[in-house]
């Protein structure tokens, strides 16, 4: 993947590199707001870390340039802020997620690993974790490459959570999506559903993670 | 930094306190003072009735019928020198009935005899006070009674009993006001301990935490003892302090030296191996001091924003959800079962002032705590539910717990129970300032599930119920026409040019203008139906205007200061004259040189009696049983003196002619009929000898009486705002400036700068004229006795024959 590490402390943005590169990835740095808000405008990316104090230009602006070019790059924030109202400016301004420094390598890795997944689900219209593949296009998921056999509801629930990778959905935002107007959407049967795609996702990487009373996540397992 | 605004005065609850003792004591005296101020006024006031009542018993006697009276007008003057009051009266037999006056006046609650008898009573709703006298006539039967009853409404006892009152409780409201200011400078002087010990904190070094010295007062040594304990406490605190900044130094260094301590060991490894296991000791180390660092900013932050009274209005539901589908996308939580319950919550039962900043990390810090310290697979179950009056956010997880033992340490800082999982200590005492910042509590106890359950308690907000606030929608008012309809006793052509202006200045107002005879206009309004009643009367009738006013049928009008006419011209703020017209002589020129015209009344009966060949047949006046105006000059000539009576003889003789108004009168004077026209309206003479060269306007030295047209609003107008708006438009510059150029009227209050030759000649005679008064005076020679006695006299005099009928 190609990456983009804006960052002006020069030891915990070598530090990054050397991680993300030593995972297989070719990133690049900027020290300044303003520079790296220069390079985005000609340069794409898979995923831009963006620290939040910077010189020139703020995280912030940088991000919300970006934004109202009709970039959707994901923008993972890194913010040395502990107080939480930042971050949810952060996430406002159009940011896809953020860290609080000092940031967790594995766990880094881990989220920008979701985010490019969930590029990628989107993007194009072959997603494959493990043997899993799934082809927007077709409308057709297959596991080991024989047809997983999933209904249309099931189809349509198993596109909706790759859409929101690594994000919590809830039951209502679920049946919302899946259902249109005329139909009464069941609470009930969007479980059941969820129940039926999980047994038929066993033994691929794809993991629909219910958290009762909250809804529900997809991840991919084999990430970690 | 200042005490709570709520925190009330000493020296003002004291003083509230004597002043509350005062207002008793106050209300007391005012009880007592007003029935003083009652009896003082009735006093003063029951003077004037029984003078009136003694005047009319006076002039009772006993004639060929019966008991008879000849109403003084000495009584009613003693009644107007109340110049507010509406007066009533009853003469009347006991054995043959009422005599005149007002029939059927309340009586007393006891017989008739000569002493006066003083009493309250109701008259058509309006509260009068009484007084009942009677006399014994000589009748040829024997001796007979007849008694009086004076009335007068009770407007001015009022009004002097309440400036009684008010004079006497200013007063007292001054000796009070004294009192409480001695009873200020005793408080402050017994307070002054207080102030001591104020200026022994205030100028005391921060770092100084030794006891205050001194011997206070008995009543005092509490709040002294209690400002030398938290004194101690405070000393307690900043011990606690000191060694919680000497608890982060050791924590912090200790950790530090650790990963300090590993790497320098790894750098100094020589073989792969021992140097990656101390490397990896080292990665450990600095992960357990990124979370203490972290904990320490988190408990810091938590003090701090508790300090700030950041507490909102806040729905703990959303944000207890956002905050833990945010933690779910940490990695390490996935294999976490992670629930969350909100069934026993109402709608809008989770409602609490809270910190949503300081609630998150509360809430971070217990899931933290159950992933941290439970195995892999933990169950986590947070709940919000309401108790009473809290809402309760408990998190409960499946693991090990804390045993009993351990719970009351589990809260203090840097106290972590487990040795293995080596917890900074901070977690819980973080949860548990954010439980005490919102007035909440943090309870620990065992979980169904097996392990910890935490639950913070925080008080709930009541549901509040707004009540949405509708202004009144108030239609804007429509734009109809409205008309005021004006009853009067004055000729239509004399009111149009100032009706016309009226309208002019009052778009969309129409006025409805009825002419009636004045005894008509007074006939109409008693017996009108209350629907029907005019907005405006305007009448020429003085007498019978008083008389409707007396009957309580006025609406009281406040008008500005620089409207209102002269005294004599108003009465009781009801009724208020407009015009100013002086009784007036024309002559014939031709017939009667300006130098031989009489000077006087007294003149005028002379120069009579000296040219009665002369002047016989020749002299014109008014037919008083027919004209109003005509027998209010008349009778009030009668009231000036006895030359009255001489002229009327004079008059006699010559034969005087009578004539039903003032426009005849001059008629005739200029078609040589009539030498001389006496009692004219001076006014009208005035407009219509302006035509006529030869008629000539004269005024007399010694008086020459004034009557004024006067108009009130009754009080059942349908529209009383439309007639005050023309009331308070006649008065008006405007109005009094139409009145003296575009009406043969004279206006009572002449504009600066309104010049005309009638203005002049009053002007040049300032002083002659003498204004009939407003007021209950008038209504002497309306009582029907009173009037019969004094036409018949009048006919006498004329030496023509009685016909004994009322008009």
């Amino acid at each position: 993947m190609r990456m983009l590490l804006v960052e002006d402390n020069d030891d915990l943005a070598e530090t990054i590199m050397d991680r993300l590169r030593a995972e297989g990835h070719s990133v690049d740095r900027e020290r300044d707001g303003e520079e790296a808000n220069a390079l985005l405008r000609h340069a794409g990316f898979d995923i831009v870390l963006l620290d939040v104090n910077l010189p020139g230009r703020s995280g912030y602006e940088v991000l919300r340039s970006l934004r109202s070019r009709g970039d959707d790059t994901p923008v993972m924030i890194l913010t040395a802020r502990s107080q939480i109202d930042d971050r949810v400016i952060g996430l406002d301004a159009g940011a896809d997620d953020y860290m609080v420094k000092p940031v967790d390598f594995r766990e880094l890795s881990a989220r920008c690993r979701v985010l490019a997944r969930r590029r990628a689900g989107s993007a194009s219209n072959l997603f494959a974790a493990g043997p899993l593949s799934f082809d927007r296009a077709a409308k057709r998921a297959t596991i080991h490459g024989r047809d997983a056999q999933l209904r249309a509801r099931e189809i349509q629930l198993l596109e909706i959570l790759i859409d929101n990778m690594g994000r919590m959905l809830t039951k209502e935002e679920v049946a919302d999506r899946l259902y249109t107007f005329e139909e009464t959407p069941s609470l009930n049967a969007v479980e059941q559903l969820v129940t039926r795609l999980r047994r038929r996702l066993e033994g691929t990487p794809l993991v629909i993670k219910t958290a009762r009373g909250l809804g529900y996540m997809a991840y991919v397992a084999d990430d970690d | 930094m200042t005490t709570e605004p709520g925190g009330r005065s000493l020296q003002r609850r004291l003083l509230a306190s004597m002043a509350a003792g005062f207002a008793v004591l106050l209300l007391l005296i005012s009880l007592l003072l007003w029935a003083y101020a009652r009896g003082a006024a009735n006093r003063t006031y029951d003077l004037l009735l029984a003078g009136a009542a003694l005047a009319i018993l006076e002039r009772t006697s006993f004639a060929a019928e019966g008991p008879t009276v000849d109403l003084p007008h000495s009584a009613m003057e003693i009644l107007a020198l109340n110049p507010d009051d509406r007066v009533a009266y009853r003469v009347f037999s006991p054995s043959r009935g009422e005599i005149t006056g007002t029939a059927a006046l309340p009586e007393p609650g006891r017989a008739l005899d000569d002493a006066p008898h003083f009493y309250d009573a109701e008259i058509d709703g309006t509260p009068f006070r009484l007084v009942s006298q009677g006399r014994r006539l000589t009748a040829p039967e024997g001796r007979e009674w007849v008694g009086v009853q004076v009335g007068q409404t009770v407007e001015a006892r009022r009004a002097q009993q309440w400036s009684l009152f008010l004079n006497g409780m200013a007063g007292l409201a001054v000796v009070s006001l004294i009192g409480l200011g001695f009873v200020w400078l005793a408080i402050r002087r017994s307070l002054a301990p207080l102030r001591q010990i104020e200026r022994a904190l205030r100028h005391r070094e921060p770092a100084d935490l030794s006891r205050v010295e001194g011997r206070p007062p008995r009543e005092i040594r509490g709040l002294f003892d209690a400002i030398n304990g938290f004194i101690s406490r405070l000393g307690q605190s900043r011990a606690l302090t000191e060694s919680f900044i000497a608890d982060v130094a050791h924590q912090t260094r200790t950790s530090l030296s650790a990963l300090q301590g590993h790497l320098s060991l790894a750098s100094d490894a020589t073989g792969y191996d021992e140097m990656r296991a101390r490397v990896l000791k080292a990665d450990r180390q600095a992960q357990r001091t990124v979370r203490l660092t972290n904990q320490l900013l988190a408990n810091a932050m938590v003090i701090h924003r508790s300090d700030r009274g950041s507490l909102a209005p806040l729905a703990l539901r959303p944000l207890v959800r956002d905050t833990l589908a945010e933690m779910l996308r940490d990695s390490r939580l996935r294999r976490l079962a992670l629930s969350f319950e909100d069934e026993g919550l109402g709608e809008g039962g989770d409602r609490i002032a809270g910190d949503p900043v300081s609630i998150r990390e509360a809430l971070r810090n217990l899931i933290d705590n159950a992933v941290r310290h439970g195995p892999a697979e933990n169950t986590v179950v947070v709940r919000l539910a309401e108790a009473g009056t809290e809402v309760v956010l408990s998190v409960e997880d499946a693991g090990p717990g804390i045993a009993e033992a351990d719970l009351p340490r589990a809260t203090q800082r840097f106290t972590s129970i487990s040795r293995e999982t080596a917890g900074s200590g901070l977690g819980l005492s973080i949860v548990g300032a954010v439980a005490e910042g919102h007035g909440g509590r943090l309870e620990l106890g065992r979980s169904r599930l097996g392990g910890l359950r935490a639950a913070l308690a925080f008080p709930r907000l009541m549901a509040l119920l707004l009540f949405g606030v509708w202004a009144a929608a108030l239609a804007p008012p429509a734009a109809r026409a409205e008309t005021l309809n004006i009853f009067s006793a004055t000729d239509g052509p004399a009111m149009a040019p100032l009706i016309a202006a009226f309208e002019a200045r009052n778009p969309g107002l129409s006025v409805s203008y009825s002419e009636f005879q004045t005894l008509t206009l007074h006939r109409a309004l008693l017996d009108v139906a209350p629907g029907a009643m005019p907005d405006l009367v305007i009448s020429s009738a003085m007498d019978l205007q008083v008389d409707l006013v007396n009957r309580g049928l006025a609406r009281r009008l406040d008008l500005p200061n620089e409207l209102r006419p002269p005294d004599w011209a108003a009465w009781r703020s009801e009724l208020f004259g407009f015009t100013f017209e002086p009784a007036a002589i024309v002559y014939d020129r031709r017939r009667l040189a300006e130098d031989e015209l009489p000077r006087s009344h007294r003149d005028l009966a002379s120069f009579v009696r000296d040219n009665e060949a002369r002047l016989s047949g020749r002299i014109g006046g008014y037919d008083l049983r027919g004209s109003g105006i005509g027998y209010l000059f008349a009778t009030q000539d009668a009231i000036q003196g006895p030359q009255a009576q001489r002229l009327a003889e004079a008059f006699g003789r010559a034969d005087l002619r009578s004539f039903c108004c003032t426009a005849q009168m001059v008629e005739a004077t200029a078609e040589e009929e009539i030498a001389f026209a006496v009692n004219v309206i001076g006014s009208y003479a005035a407009a219509f000898a302006a035509d006529r060269p030869e008629v000539g306007l004269h005024f007399l030295d010694d008086y020459n009486l004034v009557m004024t047209r006067t108009a009130f609003v009754p009080l059942a107008a349908p529209r009383p705002d439309l007639g005050a708006r023309f009331m308070i438009f006649l008065l008006s510059d405007e109005g009094q400036g139409l009145l003296a150029t575009r009406t043969p009227l004279i206006p009572i209050r002449p504009p600066a700068g309104v010049e005309t030759p009638i203005l002049h000649q009053i002007e040049a005679q300032r002083g002659s004229f003498l204004p009939i008064r407003l007021g209950p005076g008038l209504l002497t020679y309306l009582d029907r006795l009173k009037r019969e006695q004094f036409l018949s006299g009048w006919d006498a005099s004329l030496g023509r024959a009685v016909d004994g009928h009322a008009p």
